[in-house]
C-alpha cells in the first residue's frame, strides 16, 4: 500500500454537508438580513457559498491523500497550505472505525487515528474509506497475524461480554436523559421564542385555561411519557449490541445500531476505572462500569468519562473487573465512611445556592413559595446522599474513591497513576480536624482530571498522604 | 502530624506582591476619583461614591498591606529527592506533593516586576497539573530548577 490514496469520493459529500452545518449561522443571518427586501440577492448569496464551500469540499478531498510506507502512515493535504503528516505505526495508540447512517448506505467507515499526542482531535481523521480499505488499513497498521490469533482467544476464553436487550431497556429506561432532553427543548424554546408572536401567548394561555386540569394534567405526563421513550430509543441506538472484548493488550468497545462504533483502548492508556450510579439506578442495583482514558480525542461527544458497560447489577462489577481488567479488582465494601461532624458541611454546601433563590422567591415572588420549599428538600436530600456516599479505602497500590456530585461514583485508581496528591483545609477545617483531598490523574485532551473527596477525616488523610508520599512517613 | 515544607520563599516577594497590589489599586482609586470628580460636576449619586472610596480603602490595606505578609508567612516548599511539597493559601491552606517521577517539565520565569528584585518564579507541570512556586531569589530558582529537572530524569514505567 505504498501508492498515495485518495478517501472515497463521497468524503466531498461529507464535506460539503459539515462546511454547511458550520455556517448554518450566515445562511440564518442572510435570509433575515435580505428576506423581505432582497429575495434574489439572498439566494445569490447562498447559491456562492454554496459553490464556495463545495469547491472547498472538492478541493480538500483532492488534495488527502494517505498511504502507508514502511513503519509510518503519511497523510498529505491542505489546500492552501499544504501540509504532510507521518504517524510512526509504533506510537499509534488506538485506530478506531465508525460508520454514521451516510457511511453504511455507501458501505464507507470513517478511521480515526490516535496517539498519545494532546488536543481535541484525532492525529488522522480518514473522513470515508470503503470497508475493505479501512479493515485493510487497520489490519496493516496493527499487524494482520495478531489479529487473526486473538479471534480465537476469543472464542476458547471468552473474554468478552455482551449487553442483553433487556439489560439495554432497562439502561435506556433509566438513563435519565428525560432531564437532558427537557433542558435542550427549554433551550431551543428560548432560541425560537423571538420568532413567535406575542398574542401566541395570550391565545394558547387561554386555551390552555379552557381545558381543564385534568386534560392538563394529562398533556403533561404524554410529554413527559414521549421525552422518557425518545430517551430510552436514544441509549438503545447509541448503545445497541455494546460489546466489550479484550485483545492481548487490549480494551475493544464495539456498538451502535445507526452509528456504528468500534473503539481500541490499550489498557496501559486507562488511568483510572470504576463505576456510577445516577439516581434512578442507584436504588435498583445497577450501575454503568466507566473509565478515565489518558488522552484521546473528543470528537464522539465522549466528554465525560469512557463507558466500559452501560449497565450492570453492582454485585456484577467485580467478576466483570476480574474479567478484563483484573488489576483494578477491590474490595468495595469496605469503604472508610467521613466522621460525623463532616455533615453540616456538605448540608450547608448543596443547601446554600437554594437557600438564596428561596429568599429571592419569598422578596419577588410570593405565590410560587412551594417551588425553592420543594427544591431545599430535594437538596437537604443530596447533601445527605452527597455525605453518606463519600469516603476512601487503600488497598496495596490502589485507593479507591467514593463521592457524589448527582450521580455516585466510586473510582479506582493506581498509586502511579495519581500525578500529584493535594490537601486542603480552611481554618474552620483545621479547628475540627477535616481536610479536602485533591487526587490528579491524566485525563482527556492532555488536562488533567481532578478527584474530590471533601471533609475527611485528618487523620485519615494523613494515612493517605503517606501513602502516597514516596518519602514514607 | 506531618511536618510542613521548610524552605519559605525569598522575603522581597512581599514587596513584589505589594508592587502588584498597588498597580492594581491603582486602578480602582482612578476609578473612584472619576467618581468624586463626577459627583461634584453632574450630581452624580453619592451614595455610589462613598461605596467606591470605602471599597477603595479596605481592598487597599487589604490586598497591599496585610495580605502580602500573610501570604508570604505561610508560603513553604520543600524538594526532596522522591517529591516536591509545597504549602500555601492563607484561609484555606493547601498542601501538595508531587512526585518526582511524575515531574513533565520544570521552568523559571521572571516578569518585570520580579526582575527589579532579582526574583524569579519556578513552574512545575506533571501531565495533569501546574504548580507554581511564585518568588525565589533568581539563583536559588535556576538551582531549583535544574535540581528537580536532574531529579525527575528518572525512567518512567509507563505512560
Amino acid at each position: 500500500m505504498s501508492e498515495p490514496k485518495r478517501l472515497h469520493p463521497a468524503t466531498i459529500i461529507f464535506n460539503l454537508v459539515m462546511g454547511i452545518r458550520s455556517t448554518i449561522f450566515v445562511f440564518i443571518l442572510i435570509f433575515v438580513t435580505l428576506n423581505d427586501t432582497h429575495l434574489f440577492y439572498a439566494i445569490l448569496a447562498v447559491v456562492l457559498l454554496v459553490g464556495f464551500i463545495f469547491l472547498g469540499s472538492f478541493l480538500s478531498w483532492h488534495r488527502y491523500t494517505y498511504r502507508v510506507e514502511g513503519d509510518e502512515l503519511r497523510l498529505e493535504y491542505g489546500i492552501l497550505i499544504r501540509k504532510k503528516r507521518y504517524i510512526s505505526k509504533n506510537r499509534i495508540q488506538s485506530i478506531d472505525l465508525t460508520q454514521n447512517i451516510l457511511h453504511r448506505i455507501f458501505k464507507l467507515v470513517k478511521v480515526e487515528i490516535e496517539t498519545a499526542g494532546t488536543g481535541a482531535e484525532a492525529e488522522a481523521s480518514l473522513i470515508a474509506v470503503t470497508l475493505e480499505q479501512g479493515e485493510a488499513l487497520r489490519a496493516e497498521l496493527k499487524s494482520i497475524t495478531k489479529d487473526e490469533q486473538v479471534e480465537e482467544v476469543i472464542e476458547i476464553n471468552n473474554l468478552s461480554q455482551s449487553i442483553s436487550r433487556k439489560r439495554l431497556l432497562i439502561a435506556g429506561a433509566t438513563s435519565g436523559r428525560i432531564g437532558v432532553l427537557l433542558a435542550l427543548g427549554g433551550a431551543a424554546f428560548s432560541e425560537l421564542e423571538r420568532f413567535i408572536p406575542t398574542d401566541f401567548y395570550d391565545q394558547a394561555y387561554s386555551w390552555v385555561i379552557g381545558l381543564g386540569l385534568l386534560i392538563l394534567a394529562v398533556m403533561i405526563v404524554a410529554v413527559l411519557l414521549f421525552l422518557w421513550i425518545i430517551g430510552i430509543a436514544g441509549t438503545m441506538i447509541k448503545y445497541w449490541n455494546f460489546t466489550i472484548t479484550k485483545v492481548d493488550e487490549d480494551i475493544v468497545i464495539k456498538c451502535g445500531l445507526l452509528e456504528k462504533k468500534h473503539i481500541t483502548i490499550p489498557l496501559k492508556r486507562i488511568q483510572a476505572v470504576g463505576h456510577a450510579e445516577n439516581i434512578v439506578r442507584q436504588p435498583l442495583g445497577y450501575t454503568t462500569v466507566i473509565a478515565e482514558i489518558a488522552g484521546g480525542s473528543n470528537e464522539n461527544g465522549e466528554q465525560f468519562s469512557t463507558v466500559l458497560f452501560p449497565l450492570m447489577k453492582v454485585e456484577e462489577v467485580d467478576t466483570f473487573l476480574a474479567k478484563f481488567l483484573p488489576g483494578y479488582l477491590t474490595n468495595r465494601s469496605e469503604i472508610i465512611p467521613l466522621p460525623k461532624r463532616s455533615l453540616k458541611y456538605y448540608l450547608v454546601r448543596a443547601t446554600v445556592p437554594i437557600l438564596l433563590l428561596l429568599v429571592a422567591v419569598i422578596i419577588l415572588f410570593p405565590q410560587f413559595l412551594w417551588i425553592p420549599v420543594v427544591l431545599l428538600t430535594a437538596s437537604i436530600l443530596l447533601g445527605f446522599l452527597q455525605y453518606k456516599d463519600s469516603g476512601y479505602v487503600i488497598e496495596g497500590e490502589r485507593v479507591t474513591l467514593s463521592y457524589r456530585i448527582f450521580s455516585k461514583v466510586t473510582m479506582i485508581i493506581n498509586h502511579k497513576r495519581i500525578q500529584a496528591f493535594n490537601k486542603k483545609q480552611h481554618f474552620l477545617h483545621r479547628k475540627e480536624h477535616l481536610a479536602t483531598i485533591k487526587l490528579s490523574i491524566i485525563g482527556k485532551m492532555g488536562t488533567g482530571k481532578h478527584y474530590y473527596v471533601k471533609e475527611l477525616d485528618e487523620q485519615t488523610v494523613e494515612e493517605l498522604e503517606d501513602w502516597y508520599s514516596y518519602r514514607g512517613g | 502530624m506531618r511536618k510542613p515544607p521548610i524552605h519559605t520563599i525569598s522575603h522581597d516577594a512581599i514587596k513584589a506582591w505589594r508592587i502588584t497590589a498597588v498597580l492594581y489599586e491603582a486602578i480602582l482609586w482612578v476609578i473612584t476619583i472619576v467618581g468624586i470628580v463626577l459627583h461634584f460636576v453632574v450630581n452624580f449619586p453619592l451614595w455610589i461614591v462613598l461605596i467606591l472610596i470605602a471599597l477603595s480603602i479596605v481592598s487597599t490595606y487589604f490586598f497591599v498591606f496585610l495580605l502580602p505578609k500573610l501570604r508570604w508567612k505561610r508560603w513553604r516548599y520543600e524538594v526532596f529527592e522522591q517529591e516536591i511539597y509545597i504549602q500555601h493559601g492563607i484561609l484555606i491552606v493547601s498542601r501538595t506533593l508531587i512526585p518526582m517521577i511524575r515531574v513533565q517539565h520544570v521552568e523559571t520565569e521572571q516578569g518585570p516586576i520580579l526582575k527589579k528584585f532579582d526574583l524569579a518564579s519556578v513552574s512545575i507541570s506533571t501531565a495533569a497539573t501546574t504548580h507554581q512556586i511564585p518568588a525565589l531569589s533568581n539563583e536559588i530558582a535556576s538551582d531549583l530548577r535544574d535540581k528537580i529537572s536532574a531529579l525527575a530524569r528518572v525512567d518512567e514505567d509507563d505512560v
